[in-house]
């Protein structure tokens, strides 16, 4: 699989990490049912300390785009493709959002109000 | 002066004439001296003097002549492993080693030279002295002498041409994105036939210790060195990262052998089998090295230095594409 990490980006490394496995779902790179590198392989990867790469893939987890097995390591759970790429897609409308002086609950009212 | 190709060549050239003539040497000193040897042959001494041990005469030549093929296949494969490049070290160790054998087979039939029975054979104190002398002499020499070519060697290819990495596929990084591509292969029947080795060295160990069986080296060595190296061999990752290449044996990831970009010239994919390349493995061919776990789809890296190397995984021409644009990004700046 290709990862991709933004280095101009300014948000926490752990997110970024979360951002990168996210991104790479989105675009294919590995199919739901697939196994996740071991996240010291993917510590190596992206250059980055092993534990934070543990906290981003806890967050997919939470997100629902990662499942923790037991003894089958990190998978991507079915659906996560869809999932990962309208997560990327709402980051990306928060930050525009917020570039514009937004607030999250402007966005989310303006969601609401949508036909 | 010479490029590095001819360097490397020359350097092969000479070894595998020193190897000859070590041999040679090795075999044509006691046929020389056949009639006057004594049957067995003494071929050690005490620390008092006095020969304490014999061979038959065909030992006197085999022995030595075995113990040389095992340092000149030790010396062509850590030549491989580190990238096929003429090291001082590797050929200090030639020179030294070679002057060693040579010489303790001299003064071997020296000292039994027109003797009857062997325990009668001269001492051999002053010879050894000489020949650990010779020897250390001849590794220092020629280590030294191949340093100074290796380093001229290594500067003129620095300013030649034709080191660029020319073809292969390339990738498009955007500025400020760090890419990273990783793959994997597993070929579950290495794994099943390293357990399975494992197992049975495992019965043979409790079954010499429950003294149901004498000595079980003759099976218990070849089981373990064939678990370990099937279960190294039955994964393999490759990652490349903006450093390079690694790659990283066995489920345990360990151990890793790495490439730093500024090393490859080039990279590829390529399709292999296994038929090609010798079997499954780690396979040393006239292709050059292959990690070979299945057949298909092979990462193929061209170094500027030695043969090229090849592991068998998934997605290897966009593994190759990555490594491309990495080499070109490290080459222009």
């Amino acid at each position: 699989m290709l990862l991709k990490l933004d280095l101009t980006d300014s948000r926490p490394l752990h997110e970024q990490v979360a951002g990168a496995i996210r991104r790479a779902i989105a675009e294919g790179e590995c199919a739901p049912g697939d196994r996740l590198p071991p996240a010291r392989e993917l510590s190596r990867a992206l250059g980055v300390n092993a534990n934070t790469v543990l906290r981003g893939l806890r967050a997919l987890r939470d997100e629902g785009v990662l499942e923790f097995r037991r003894g089958r390591g990190v998978t991507v759970l079915a659906g996560a493709d869809q999932r990962a790429r309208l997560a990327d897609q709402a980051g990306a409308l928060l930050a525009e959002a917020t570039r514009l002086g937004y607030s999250r609950a402007d966005l989310v009212e303006l969601i609401r109000r949508l036909p | 002066m010479n490029g590095g190709g001819n360097g490397i060549r020359g350097a092969r050239r000479g070894a595998a004439v020193w190897a000859v003539a070590v041999y040679a040497a090795l075999v044509a000193l006691p046929l020389a001296a056949a009639g006057r040897l004594p049957e067995p042959v003494a071929t050690h001494w005490s620390g008092s003097g006095g020969p304490d041990g014999s061979t038959p005469f065909w030992g006197v030549a085999a022995f030595p002549a075995g113990l040389w093929t095992v340092l000149l296949a030790g010396l062509a494969l850590s030549t491989r492993w580190t990238g096929g490049a003429v090291r001082p070290g590797h050929a200090a160790a030639l020179a030294a080693a070679g002057v060693l054998v040579t010489g303790a087979q001299a003064s071997i039939v020296h000292a039994n030279l027109d003797h009857v029975v062997w325990t009668e054979a001269d001492g051999v104190g002053l010879d050894v002295t000489l020949v650990l002398t010779a020897s250390l002499l001849a590794g220092l020499v020629v280590g030294l002498a191949t340093r100074r070519t290796a380093v001229l060697a290594s500067a003129a290819r620095a300013g030649g041409p034709g080191d660029e990495p020319a073809g292969g596929p390339q990738l498009d990084i955007p500025a400020g994105e760090r890419f990273a591509w990783l793959s994997r292969a597993v070929n579950r029947w290495l794994l099943l036939t390293a357990a399975l080795s494992a197992l049975l060295a495992a019965g043979t160990a409790v079954a010499a210790v429950a003294g149901l069986v004498g000595t079980p080296w003759p099976a218990l060595v070849p089981l373990v060195i064939v678990s370990i190296s099937v279960y190294l061999c039955s994964t393999v990752q490759a990652l490349v990262t903006p450093k390079g290449l690694e790659v990283a044996f066995g489920p345990a990831g360990w151990p890793v052998r790495r490439w730093p970009v500024e090393a490859i010239a080039s990279a590829r994919a390529e399709q292999r089998t296994p038929a090609q390349v010798g079997g499954w493995g780690y396979r040393l061919s006239g292709l050059g090295t292959t990690v070979m776990l299945r057949r298909g789809d092979c990462l193929v890296i061209h170094p500027h230095e030695g043969a090229d190397f090849a592991v068998s995984v998934d997605d290897a021409e966009r593994g190759a594409a990555l490594l491309n644009s990495l080499a070109a990004r490290h080459t222009t700046g």
